[in-house]
C-alpha cells in the first residue's frame, strides 16, 4: 500500500478517535466512531488473503452493529428527554442499550465472540492498532456514561470479561488470539472501575496500552505468531527474550512490575467502595490469565536448549527493524510501579 | 408510545434481529445493517420535524452519507469476500474459529 | 538500612563487570562483606524496639534475626550453586548470581519494611526470581510443574490478603506496623469479618506451609537447583511465619476462637509429614517435608500468640533455617557425585567421605533438636507454650518430636551407614569449598547456643 493512503488511513484513524474525544453530542460521537471504523478497514484488509478479508468482515460487521446500536440508543433518549449530551443519558433503556453497544464496540464479555478471530486474521502492527489506539474512542465515551449507566451491569460485564478473558487463553497456541483474551481480561479491569473512579479506568488503559504494546513490538521483532515460534526466539534475540518474559509477567501483574499498579489501585477502589467480594473474584480470576501467560513464559525462556523443539529453526538475519519504541514501552512495561505514588497524586 | 416512535423502534429492531439471528448470507447481514441506518434517518428526521429545531435539521443528511459511506464499505466487503471465499454466505467464513 | 541494601543493589555491577575468572571471587566476596556489616543490626539501643533508617524501612527484635540470615545465605548460595553452573555459559552464570542478589534486594525489603502494604508487594516480588531459578536451572521436566505449583498456591493465598489489607486501611487508616499496633482494637463480629480474619493469614500459612496446603513445598525443593532449595527453606517460608507474627497483632478479638482449627491442621501436619518423611525415598523430598513439619511447629507457637510461643517460633526460625539449608547442601553434594536423589543407591558414603559424614551427623542432630543447640530451644520453648495452653497438645507435640529424631536418624543411617555399593565408584572427593560451606552454616548455629537472646525478639 502506497504511504499516501496509509497516511491517510492513520490520520482519518486518528480523526475518529479525536472526533469523539472532543465531542459532547452523541450524533458527532458516532461520527467519530464511523470514521474510526471505516478508516482502519483498508488497513486491516491490505493483505489480500482470506483471513484478512475475514477478519475485516467480522469486524466490520460488529462494529457496524455497536454504532448504529449506539446512536438508535441515543435517539430513543433524546426522543424521551430532547436532549443529545452525552452526559444527559437518563433513559434507562438507553443507557442500558448503549452500555451494551459500547462493550460489543470493545468486545467486553458476554459479547466478546468478534474479537480473537478478528485479532488472529490481522498481521502484528494492525494487531497492535487493533488492540489499544481502537479501545480509546469507545472507552471516552465509557468513562463519560458510566456515573449514568446501570451499576450492576457494569460490574457484570467487568467481573465477565476477566474470568471469560482468563478463561479463553487457556486453550490457545496463537499468541494473537492469547493477546486478544488478555485484552478482554484486562477491559474487564477496566469497566469494574468506571462507575467509580474514571481516573482509575484512564490510568488502567494506559497502561495496557504499554504493556500491550511492548507484547505485540516484541512479537514482531521475532516475527512470532504462534507459541512454536516463540519457542525458538532465545536464539535470535536473547536480551529481548528475557525482557519479553518480564513484560508478559507484568501483564499477568504480579507485583514487582507495573502491571500490578493498576490491579492493586482498583482492588483498593473496590475495596473502599465496599465490594470486597468483588475485588476479590477480580483478583483471582486473574490467575487464570496468569496462568497462560506463564505458559508462554515457560515456551520462552524456561525451557531452552538442550531440549528438543518441534518448530523450525528461524533464519538468522541482521535485525533492521527500528526497535526504540519498543525499548521505550518494555522499560515503562518493567520499571513503574515505584511512580504508584505519583499516579495516586495525579488521581 | 406513539405510531411513529414505535414505527421506527420495531423497524431498527427487526433489522437488528435480523443481523443477529439470520446468518446466512453476507449480503442480507449489510440490508439488515442498511435498514438499521434507514430506520435512525427516519427517526431523526422526525425528530427534527417535530422539535422544528432547525438547527438539527443537517443531522439526517449526515447520517445517511455516513451509511452511504458505511454501505459502500460493506458491498467492498462483500466483493472481497466472495473473491476470497468464493462465496458470500456467513457460514463459510470459518478460517479463524478458536 | 541502605548501609546494607546499597550494597546489595551494588552487587549486580559486580556481577556483570568483574571478569569471567573472578565473577565467583568477586560475589561471594561482597556478599560475604554485606553479612558481615549486617550483623551491626543486632545491636539496637531503641526504646520502642524499632531502629528506622527512614519512613519505610526500619529494623525491631523481630525482623533483625531473619534479615541477618537473609544476608548470610546469599554467600553460602552462591558458594554452593559454583560448582554446578560453572559448566554453563559465562551469561547465564551471571543470569544466575543476578537473581540471587535480585532475591536478597526483595528479601531484604520484605523484612525490613514498616509498611504492611511494601511488605506485601516485596513478599510477591520474591516470586519472580525463585519462579526463574526454579523453572529455569532445575534439572527434571517437572520443574514446569513445580514452578506452576510454587506460583499459584502463593498467588491463590495472597490476592486474598492483598484485598483483605486494603479493607484493613480503609478501617484504621493506616498500615504501619509501628502504628497499627496502638489503633483501636476492631470489632469482628459478622461472618464477612471471620472471611477477613482468614484471608489475613491464609497467604502466610500458604508460605510456611500448613499441612493441606504444602503440597507445593516438596515438589518445588525438589526440581530446584541447590541454591532454589537453600533459599526456599532458609528463608522464603520463613516470610509466611514473619508474616504472620505483624498480623496477629491486628486480628486479636478473632482470633482466640478462630485458630482451633489452624493450630489442630498445624500439630497434626507435624505428625503426619514426619511420617512421611519415615518413609521417603527421595532425599531432597525428605528434607523438604521435614521443613513442612518443623514449620507446622512454628505456625502453632505464633497461633497461640504468647510470648513465649513467639519466641520460640522465631528461635526454630533461625535455627531450622541454618540446619535446613545446610542438609540442602549436603544433599546437593551427594547429589552431584551420584546425579541421583535416591537414597538406596548411595549408601555407606561414611566409608570414603569421612569428613562429610561428620557433617551429615551434625546437621542431623541439629535437625532433631539436640539439647544445646537451638533447634531444641525453640522446639522447647514452643512445646512449653503449647503445654501451657492445653496439655492435650503435648501427645501430638512429643510424637512428633519422637518422629522428628526417628526420620533424622534414618536419614543418616540410609545415606552414611551400611556397605558401599558396588555401583559406586570413582567418585570425586570433597572439595574444600564445600567443607567450607557446611562450616559457615553450622558455625552461626554453635555460635547461637552461646547469645540466643539475639534471636528471642521482642521479649529480649
Amino acid at each position: 500500500m502506497s504511504p499516501y493512503v496509509i497516511t491517510i488511513l492513520l490520520s482519518s484513524l486518528g480523526l475518529g478517535t479525536a472526533l469523539t474525544f472532543m465531542s459532547s453530542h452523541w450524533l458527532l460521537a458516532w461520527m467519530g466512531l464511523e470514521i474510526n471504523t471505516l478508516a482502519i478497514l483498508p488497513l486491516m484488509a491490505q493483505h489480500h488473503h482470506p483471513r484478512a478479508v475475514e477478519a475485516t468482515t467480522k469486524y466490520f460487521l460488529a462494529q457496524a452493529a455497536a454504532a448504529a446500536t449506539i446512536l438508535f440508543a441515543s435517539t430513543i433518549n433524546a426522543w424521551a428527554t430532547g436532549e443529545w449530551n452525552i452526559y444527559c443519558l437518563t433513559h434507562p433503556i438507553a443507557t442500558t442499550l448503549i452500555t451494551m453497544a459500547l462493550a460489543l464496540k470493545v468486545g467486553l464479555a458476554p459479547v466478546h465472540f468478534w474479537m480473537p478471530p478478528v485479532m488472529q486474521g490481522l498481521d502484528l502492527p494492525t494487531g497492535l492498532i487493533m488492540a489499544t489506539w481502537q479501545k480509546l474512542a469507545p472507552f471516552a465515551l465509557i468513562i463519560q456514561m458510566a456515573p449514568t449507566a446501570h451499576p450492576q451491569l457494569l460490574t457484570t460485564l467487568g467481573l465477565l470479561s476477566v474470568f471469560i478473558g482468563g478463561w479463553g487463553g487457556l486453550n490457545q497456541t496463537q499468541l494473537r488470539k492469547i493477546l486478544a483474551y488478555s485484552s478482554i481480561a484486562h477491559l474487564g479491569w477496566m469497566i469494574v472501575i468506571a462507575q467509580f473512579k474514571p481516573q482509575l479506568t484512564i490510568l488502567t488503559l494506559v497502561i495496557y496500552i504499554i504493556m500491550t504494546s511492548a507484547t505485540f513490538l516484541t512479537f514482531k521483532l521475532m516475527t512470532a505468531t504462534k507459541i512454536n515460534t516463540l519457542a525458538m526466539s532465545w536464539s535470535k534475540a536473547p536480551i529481548i527474550t528475557t525482557m519479553a518474559a518480564l513484560t508478559l509477567l507484568s501483564l499477568g501483574g504480579l507485583p514487582p512490575l507495573t502491571g500490578f499498579m493498576p490491579k492493586w489501585l482498583i482492588l483498593q477502589e473496590l475495596a473502599t467502595q465496599g465490594l470486597p467480594l468483588t475485588a476479590t473474584i477480580m483478583a483471582l480470576s486473574a490467575l487464570l490469565s496468569l496462568y497462560f501467560y506463564l505458559r508462554l513464559w515457560y515456551a520462552m525462556t524456561l525451557t531452552i536448549s538442550p531440549n528438543t523443539n518441534n518448530s523450525l529453526a528461524p533464519w538468522r538475519l541482521q535485525n533492521t527493524q527500528n526497535t526504540t519504541l519498543l525499548t521505550i514501552f518494555m522499560i515503562a512495561t518493567l520499571l513503574l510501579l515505584p511512580l504508584t505514588p505519583l499516579a495516586q497524586a495525579l488521581i | 408510545m406513539t405510531p411513529v416512535y414505535f414505527s421506527f423502534t420495531s423497524a431498527f429492531t427487526l433489522g437488528l434481529m435480523g443481523l443477529a439471528f439470520h446468518r446466512t448470507h453476507l449480503l442480507s447481514a449489510l440490508l439488515c445493517l442498511e435498514g438499521m441506518m434507514l430506520s435512525l434517518f427516519i427517526a431523526l428526521a422526525l425528530w427534527m420535524l417535530q422539535l422544528e429545531s432547525t438547527t438539527f435539521s443537517a443531522a439526517p443528511i449526515l447520517l445517511l452519507a455516513f451509511s452511504a459511506c458505511e454501505a459502500g464499505a460493506g458491498l467492498a466487503l462483500l466483493v472481497a469476500t466472495a473473491r476470497t471465499h468464493g462465496t458470500d454466505r456467513l457460514q463459510a467464513l470459518n478460517l479463524l474459529q478458536c | 538500612m541502605l548501609k546494607i541494601l546499597i550494597p546489595t543493589i551494588m552487587l549486580f555491577p559486580t556481577i556483570w563487570f568483574s571478569s569471567p575468572k573472578w565473577l565467583w571471587t568477586t560475589t561471594t566476596l561482597q556478599s560475604l562483606i554485606i553479612a558481615l556489616i549486617s550483623l551491626n543490626w543486632i545491636k539496637w539501643s531503641s526504646e520502642t524496639g524499632w531502629t528506622s533508617s527512614n519512613l519505610y524501612m526500619g529494623t525491631d527484635p523481630l525482623s533483625t534475626p531473619l534479615l541477618v540470615l537473609t544476608c548470610w545465605l546469599l554467600p553460602l548460595m552462591i558458594l554452593a550453586s559454583q560448582n554446578h553452573i560453572k559448566t554453563e555459559p559465562i551469561t547465564r552464570q551471571r543470569n544466575y548470581i543476578t537473581l540471587l542478589a535480585s532475591l536478597q534486594t526483595f528479601l531484604i525489603m520484605a523484612f525490613g519494611a514498616t509498611e504492611i502494604i511494601m511488605f506485601y508487594v516485596m513478599f510477591e516480588a520474591t516470586l519472580i526470581p525463585t519462579l526463574i531459578i526454579i523453572t529455569r536451572w532445575g534439572n527434571q521436566a517437572e520443574r514446569l510443574s513445580a514452578g506452576t505449583y510454587f506460583l499459584f498456591y502463593t498467588l491463590a493465598g495472597s490476592l486474598p490478603l492483598l484485598v483483605a489489607l486494603l479493607l484493613l486501611h480503609q478501617n484504621t487508616g493506616t498500615l504501619s506496623m509501628l502504628i497499627i499496633q496502638y489503633s483501636q482494637p476492631l470489632i469482628l463480629n459478622s461472618w464477612g469479618d471471620k472471611i477477613w480474619w482468614a484471608a489475613c493469614l491464609v497467604a502466610f500459612l500458604v508460605k510456611m506451609p500448613l499441612y493441606g496446603v504444602h503440597l507445593w513445598l516438596p515438589k518445588a525443593h525438589v526440581e530446584a537447583p541447590v541454591a532454589g532449595s537453600m533459599v526456599l527453606a532458609a528463608i522464603l517460608l520463613k516470610l509466611g511465619g514473619y508474616g504472620m507474627m505483624r498480623m496477629m497483632v491486628v486480628l486479636d478479638p478473632l482470633s482466640k476462637n478462630m485458630v482451633y482449627p489452624i493450630i489442630v491442621l498445624a500439630l497434626w501436619g507435624v505428625i503426619m509429614t514426619g511420617s512421611i518423611c519415615l518413609r521417603q525415598t527421595d532425599l531432597k523430598s525428605l528434607i523438604a517435608y521435614s521443613s513442612v513439619s518443623h514449620m507446622g511447629l512454628v505456625a502453632g507457637g505464633i497461633l497461640i500468640q504468647t510470648p513465649w510461643g513467639f519466641t520460640g517460633a522465631l528461635v526454630l526460625m533461625i535455627a531450622h533455617g541454618l540446619v535446613s539449608s545446610a542438609l540442602f547442601c549436603l544433599a546437593n553434594t551427594t547429589y552431584e557425585r551420584t546425579h541421583s536423589r535416591t537414597m538406596i543407591l548411595a549408601r555407606g558414603l561414611q566409608i570414603i567421605f569421612p569428613l562429610a559424614a561428620t557433617w551429615w551427623f551434625v546437621s542431623n542432630l541439629a535437625n532433631l533438636a539436640l539439647p544445646p543447640l537451638p533447634n531444641l530451644m525453640g522446639e522447647l520453648v514452643i512445646i512449653t507454650a503449647m503445654f501451657n495452653w492445653s496439655p492435650w497438645t503435648l501427645a501430638l507435640t512429643g510424637a512428633g518430636t519422637l518422629i522428628t529424631a526417628a526420620y533424622s536418624l534414618y536419614l543418616f543411617l540410609m545415606t552414611q551407614r551400611g556397605p558401599l555399593p558396588q555401583h559406586i565408584i570413582n567418585l570425586q572427593p570433597f572439595h574444600t569449598r564445600e567443607h567450607l560451606l557446611m562450616t559457615l552454616h553450622l558455625l552461626p548455629v554453635i555460635l547461637l547456643m552461646t547469645k540466643p537472646e539475639i534471636m528471642w525478639g521482642w521479649w529480649y
